[in-house]
């Protein structure tokens, strides 16, 4: 078995690290996609005053101010969307945690085997071109696994947020262009949201966060600009869901609830995610049926709960259980307990569904000056990246759409 | 929907009753002259009717102007335009917005401009097309007639009938689409759905039956479809781009300061449906009273008089904002956790009624605006002619209202402008980037020939719910 083989770049301060057979340096003509996630960003957050970037590349692209995140709106099933162009029924990957009935614990999906459907960080090199991916958060480093050709492990990262901070993500961005140069790179800036949680909307710690995710975007333009790619470039800009904000007084526990009902008691487990809980029926398969009507039931009249769904509803599959709850905006779940969940900031409930999208770039296969009134979706970037480089649908073809709005 | 009035015999006027059951012919061309003729054919009508004719042309392309005329007994009808609703993919849309047409206060000159700018989609006119009063109540520039309040079947006809003998007014049904929905004084003044402030039961006859009066005029005379148990309340689609919700809040909604409904159940139902609408961007609402909330500084009686006689009851120059969306919050709330809950973007509340022209964010909260989130916006247009609060207070334009602006903004911040002398007219510009309300103020209501001049233009970009 070969070896992998490692990079180190920045002046030893980027390891980047390669699928065995590929090598580094090698500079190759060709169109470059960069798919570049503001985690968390909020499209009312975009604006001149706080993202001039992202609006001075509005201009050089094509807008979907109506995009939208896909459920469960969190950021690991997102971005696995984002690279598969199918939805979670066909991923495996529903939401940021799940009740794991093998495991018998409630977990992260941050597993390579967790991710069942071919991504296009895999299907691009079958096919000769080279992927890589800067993702800042270590769940997502670990959920696409060794699947791009080149990867970047996100370091230094942060010991509570468990992601290296923006400055750390751009300088492996550049690292990874100049010393890979992959046709297609993926890219997580996770200060956004991490900020997000821990704090309240309009907030000076938010705004900051925000226009400094703005300000790498910015720079890496510049660096394309000043390396002469950018035209040979598309840039995807997108965010894997927006935020929201709750009082502690706006908090739900669904766990005590269910286990004051003397059918449910002891037989329910709830893998929390933000605004949405995912329920688990874990008591005797007969009593299932029952079970779950009167978990809804119990559910439903619960304050502060948007709505009760199946899972095969909203195209979740197996892994998210048996029902999904949302919240309404303003509220979070906290589950097991009343303290589990301190975060103001939290996503999953469709109050948290609008995002930003934007196709923008200096190739001039992208439409400049454009707004689309179509409803893009996180779904929609792995099409859209396989119609830029020719590639063939996968089996059973995406569920999302090719952007062909943006595209010439 | 093409409308006119015929007079076969000199004594079927309008409201008489009289005159013989006619056939009218019709063509729906593409040009202007006729050659291209896509539809032909004809309406009977008669007193039934008071002798008005509506053909609800079907068949014709999306997105496409055409040109129509009528015929009777070998005359030709003056040539009127339309145009149908686009589909798909649609990157612009333009229409003029008006309401509050009081004939006694003054001359449709906003009418003449909007027909005159030959560059619009529709017109939609948010309701009050006209007023029930008699001569010199509420106006006395121009007489209504019949010379009294109109309460029956033929006074209300004979009211549609004078207001449709406005050239202005004919020039700009003549140059587009109207959409349009009613608001209270096609009835009766602060209409709610058992009564009407403007309504003596008994003494004006009892209120339903004057209601079925009113509809049954307004059904007749005004180019409009009534949907079943004639219901008005409506949705129209404009590709991917756009849909307009036009409301209903006169016929279902509880007495003024009682608890209760404004729109009624199903037209709720109707509204969440068209909020809620995943293949359009722009849901723009045609609602004829004010939605945001409105806090009201203390004010000199007279203008707080003045204020009041707009939005609601006011004994003492206390200005209750009960006949707007402010007297029926759970209303209002409900629809604005509807927007919050489900991420809705691009609602644009289009509103009429009251006679002023402001500019609202509609904030989930406006306590605690502007921390909290905004969930859409609101463009209020100004009268065309009716009294506002120059008129009211017989001050000079853009003296006594200036401080009251100022104060009204500074109280309630999700206020972004407001104007409360002018009258005029609003043209809206729908794009897939954002919505433009440009307010056309007139120099003089009572000038037929008035000028208009563009007196401010806000921008509410894509995916924001705010106002630049
Ligand atoms: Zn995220």
């Amino acid at each position: 078995m070969r070896r992998r083989s490692f990079l180190r770049a920045a002046a030893g301060a980027v390891v980047l690290s390669a699928a065995p057979g590929v090598a580094f340096g090698a500079v190759r003509p060709g169109r470059r996609v960069y798919v570049v996630v503001l985690d968390g960003l909020r499209p009312d957050e975009v604006g001149p005053s706080l993202t001039p970037h992202l609006v001075a590349l509005q201009g050089e692209g094509t807008y979907f101010p109506r995009a939208r995140s896909l459920p469960v709106m969190e950021t690991i099933p997102n971005h696995v969307m984002m690279m598969t162009g199918v939805r979670p029924d066909r991923t495996g990957v529903p939401a940021n945690s799940v009740y794991d009935r093998l495991q018998g614990a409630v977990r992260t999906m941050d597993r390579a085997s967790d991710l069942r459907f071919p991504s296009v960080l895999e299907r691009l090199p079958a096919l000769g071109s080279r992927t890589g991916t800067v993702l800042s958060k270590e769940y997502l480093y670990g959920v696409f696994g060794t699947r791009a050709s080149y990867r970047w492990e996100p370091a230094p990262v942060l010991p509570v947020t468990g992601h290296a901070p923006d400055v750390f993500t751009s300088q492996a961005l550049r690292a990874m262009v100049d010393s890979a140069d992959p046709d297609l790179v993926f890219v997580n800036f996770g200060d956004c949201d991490r900020v997000g949680h821990s704090d309240v909307t309009g907030s000076v710690a938010r705004s900051v966060a925000v226009r400094s995710a703005d300000a790498q975007l910015g720079s890496f333009v510049t660096h394309l600009r000043e390396t002469g790619r950018w035209e040979r470039s598309v840039l995807v800009v997108l965010a894997d869901h927006s935020m929201d904000w709750s009082l502690p007084t706006a908090l739900i526990s669904l766990q005590p609830v269910l286990d004051a009902d003397p059918v449910l008691r002891g037989n329910v487990v709830i893998a929390q995610n933000g605004g949405a809980d995912l329920l688990y029926w874990t008591g005797s398969e007969a009593d299932r049926p029952l079970a779950v009507a009167r978990m809804r039931s119990v559910v439903e009249a619960v304050e502060g709960v948007l709505s009760v769904h199946e899972p095969a509803w909203l195209r979740l599959g197996p892994e998210a259980g048996d029902l999904v709850a949302y919240c309404r905006a303003g509220w979070r779940f906290s589950d097991p307990k009343p303290w589990s969940n301190p975060i103001p900031g939290n996503h999953g409930h469709p109050a948290t569904s609008p995002i930003p999208f934007l196709i923008a770039g200096g190739d001039p296969v992208v439409r400049k000056g454009v707004v689309s009134s179509a409803a893009a979706s996180t779904i929609d970037v792995a099409p859209t990246v396989g119609a830029l480089f020719g590639l063939p649908s996968p089996h059973g073809d995406y569920d999302g759409t090719v952007r062909r709005e943006a595209i010439t | 929907m093409l409308w006119t009035r015929v007079t076969p015999t000199s004594d079927a006027v309008p409201g008489s009753g009289r005159g013989p059951s006619v056939t009218v012919g019709y063509e729906v061309a593409e040009d202007a002259v006729f050659k291209r003729v896509v539809r032909r054919g004809s309406a009977t009508t008669g007193p039934a009717h008071d002798h008005t004719v509506k053909v609800d042309a079907t068949g014709l392309r999306a997105g496409r102007t055409y040109f129509y005329r009528f015929t009777f007994d070998g005359h030709r009808s003056p040539v009127g335009r339309t145009k149908t609703a686009p589909t798909g993919s649609v990157s612009q849309l333009r229409f003029g917005v008006v309401s509050c047409s009081n004939y006694q206060a003054g001359h449709f000159a906003a009418y003449q401009h909007l027909a005159e700018r030959g560059d619009l989609d529709a017109v939609v006119h948010l309701g009050d097309y006209l007023y029930e009063y008699g001569p010199g109540e509420y106006g006395a520039f121009r007489a209504h007639q019949p010379a009294r309040e109109v309460t029956t079947l033929a006074e209300y006809r004979m009211r549609h009938g004078q207001y449709k003998t406005d050239p202005q007014l004919q020039q700009l049904h003549a140059a587009y689409p109207w959409i349009i929905t009613w608001d209270d004084h096609e009835t009766a003044n602060d209409a709610w759905s058992g009564g009407a402030e403007n309504h003596t039961e008994g003494a004006e006859g009892t209120w339903v039956s004057r209601r079925a009066a009113a509809l049954r005029a307004y059904h007749e005379w005004m180019p409009i479809r009534f949907g079943a148990g004639d219901t008005i309340y409506r949705r129209l689609r404009f590709g991917s781009l756009a849909s307009l919700s036009m409301l209903d809040l006169r016929s279902y909604r509880a007495k003024q300061g009682t608890p209760g409904s404004l729109t009624g159940p199903d037209q709720m139902a109707f509204l969440r449906e068209s909020l809620l609408d995943s293949d359009v961007q722009w849901k723009l609402v045609g609602n004829p009273v004010m939605f945001s909330p409105l806090l009201v500084p203390p004010l000199p009686l007279a203008v707080g008089t003045a204020l009041a006689s707009l939005t609601g009851q006011s004994p003492d120059g206390v200005v209750l904002n009960n006949d707007q969306w402010d007297g029926y919050s759970a209303d209002r709330r409900a629809l604005i956790s509807l927007l919050a809950d489900n991420g809705v973007r691009d609602t644009v509340f289009l509103t009429g009624d009251i006679h002023t022209s402001w500019a609202f964010e509609v904030p989930v909260d406006a306590g605690t605006y502007p921390l909290s989130r905004t969930v859409a916006t609101e463009l209020v247009v100004p009268s065309v002619t009716s009294d506002n609060i120059d008129d009211l207070t017989r001050t000079p334009p853009r003296t006594s209202s200036v401080a009251v602006e100022t104060a009204l903004m500074g109280l309630n911040r999700h206020l972004k402008w407001a104007e409360l002398d002018s009258h005029g007219y609003a043209v809206l510009d729908v794009r897939p980037a954002e919505v433009r309300m440009s307010w056309y103020f007139l120099a003089d209501r009572q000038r037929a020939d008035s000028p208009a001049a563009l007196a401010k233009s806000v921008v509410v970009p894509a995916g924001t719910q705010s106002i630049r």
